[in-house]
């Protein structure tokens, strides 16, 4: 009987170390296949789609830079706020903050084809730039290639008509926008342009009550200031279809729905007033 | 510290709330009880007058339109939906307003806990230590902002997607049986850096600060904007503020 009883339990043995071989094998053989297989980048979005995508990447492993909704593609979580930022420049009404403390995430490489602006067309040579003949009605003239690069001009939804391109744009840096004295700034520094006409969202901005932060919250802190065309679209800001400033967002989940209960229908029937 | 939201600029897009999940390690199961978020976003119908209804309302048939606008829904009235799912936010006819626990002065939550395991912290936040909560729900019931969870079930938490940042007070993995709440992201403002809701609001609707600092976001909002707490007349004093433009 004790003989069985050993004969079963190094059988058992035997068994469970081969089977823990095989198990190791083949995790090993599902590593290597998903180490050679390149996975697709995750690429979603921060304020605004299609013009602020962050890539997400490990900073450290296991901690990405950016955590991305599943459902709808929106950046949820930061693991380094100051991930590919630079400072942010001079800013009047900023002078007391530590340098460095004030971080932008530079659009301009964002925008592909700004590099080209300045060169290929916008030069300042050939026979209808010397000298810049610029309509006198300030009308601008239909381009489709300039229309096909940028889709928004053809129904340019700023200012109810009474403003054209180069009262931002800079008339002969094409690269660059115009602040009132016809002097380039920046398009990483966008405020001071939008600050032209909307000097009481400038305040606010500045003061940290309009638009967002990220980084810390302490008033000298360090953070990275959200400028104002990584949240509007400046060639579209008062387009119809939109509620408060905002191009429609597909929203997250809604919450779980209380036990037993099939649909939110409750909510939708009013309790009568008084 | 101090919290504003600026209820004219949220658009109802639920960021916030499942910012908030991904930071501070809520169980995220699909079985009933298994999924827990701490932010509401409360969905809200606009008002609206007509003159048809000018003579309708209570008492019925005395031609007085009472309450502004007989019997349809207008301003902050707290009646609304939760599990709001459109394809597209902010509706036209619609407005939004998060809901989280308050950080209140004077919290009842505090005051009915039976094992004193819930207090509020020397900086604003009003805690819990998980250890101690016995489950009694007593705070659920007091909370008159309906900011307060329990852990019905055992919290799913799958290992990748645990933050490992954690504050024994704050987003420590819990266990069956307790009570968890928004605590401003501890682990993260302890350390000086803005809440996870504040970092992902695409609006910026939401705003964090020192309220002793008079140069702190928050403190300027208080002194500039029109400012408002949620349910005042409980004399709770909340230190979450909402405000609008």
């Amino acid at each position: 009987m004790k003989k069985i009883a050993i004969y079963t339990l190094a059988l058992a043995l035997c068994g469970g170390a081969l089977y823990t071989a095989v198990a190791m094998e083949k995790a090993k053989d599902e590593a290597a296949q998903a180490a050679a297989e390149p996975k697709e980048p995750v690429v979603c979005f921060e304020s605004r789609k299609g013009a602020t995508e962050v890539t997400q990447r490990d900073i450290k492993p296991g901690w990405p830079n950016v955590k991305c909704s599943p459902t709808t593609g929106a950046a949820l979580w930061y693991g380094d706020p100051f991930d590919g930022t630079v400072p942010m420049g001079k800013m009047p009404g900023l002078e007391n903050l530590p340098e460095g403390h004030a971080l932008v995430k530079p659009r301009s490489e964002k925008l592909a084809i700004l590099p080209m602006c300045g060169t290929a067309c916008h030069n300042g040579v050939g026979p209808s730039f010397s000298p810049p003949t610029l309509p006198k009605d300030k009308k601008p003239t239909a381009i489709p290639t300039m229309e096909s690069l940028v889709p928004d001009l053809k129904d340019l939804q700023h200012g109810r008509g009474r403003i054209w391109c180069l009262d931002c744009h800079h008339t002969t840096k094409r690269d660059k926008l115009v602040d009132h004295f016809g002097d380039p700034i920046s398009f990483d520094q966008p405020q001071l342009l939008c600050g032209k006409c909307h000097g009481d969202k400038l305040r606010d901005w500045r003061d940290g009550i309009h638009g967002k932060r990220i980084g810390e919250f302490a008033s000298n802190g360090k953070k990275r200031w959200f400028t104002c065309t990584e949240c509007h679209n400046p060639h579209n800001v008062q387009d119809g279809e939109r509620n408060r400033g905002f191009v429609q967002l597909q929203p997250e989940p809604p919450p779980q729905l209380p036990n037993g209960m099939k649909d939110a229908s409750h909510e939708l029937v009013h309790p009568v007033a008084h | 510290m101090g919290y504003a939201l600026n209820i004219r600029k949220c658009i109802g897009c639920r960021r916030c709330v499942h910012a908030c999940v991904a930071e501070n390690n809520q169980s995220r199961g699909t079985r009933p009880g298994e999924k827990i978020e701490w932010i509401q976003v409360l969905r809200m119908e606009r008002g609206m007058f007509e003159t048809e209804k000018l003579d309708h309302g209570y008492p019925e048939g005395l031609g007085i339109q009472v309450g502004g606008n007989a019997y349809t829904p207008a301003g902050q009235v707290l009646e609304g939906q939760f599990h709001y799912n459109p394809e597209a936010v902010p509706e036209k006819d619609a407005t939004y307003m998060p809901i989280a626990c308050m950080q209140c002065e004077k919290p009842p939550c505090v005051k009915v806990c039976p094992v004193r395991t819930t207090y509020r912290e020397g900086d604003g936040p009003v805690v819990i230590d998980y250890n101690w909560c016995i489950g009694c729900r007593m705070c659920m019931g007091a909370c008159p902002y309906w900011a307060r969870r329990i852990n019905v079930t055992t919290p799913v938490l799958p290992k990748a997607e645990m933050n490992p940042v954690t504050h024994y007070l704050g987003n420590r993995p819990r266990m069956r049986g307790v009570v968890e709440k928004c605590h401003w992201c501890l682990q993260r403002t302890r350390q000086g850096r803005y809440p996870a809701c504040v970092e992902v609001c695409p609006v910026g609707a939401r705003k964090f600060g020192n309220l002793l600092d008079p140069e702190s976001e928050v403190s300027k909002i208080l002194e500039r904007k029109n400012v408002f707490r949620l349910k005042a007349e409980l004399n709770t004093f909340p230190k979450f503020f909402y405000f609008y433009d």
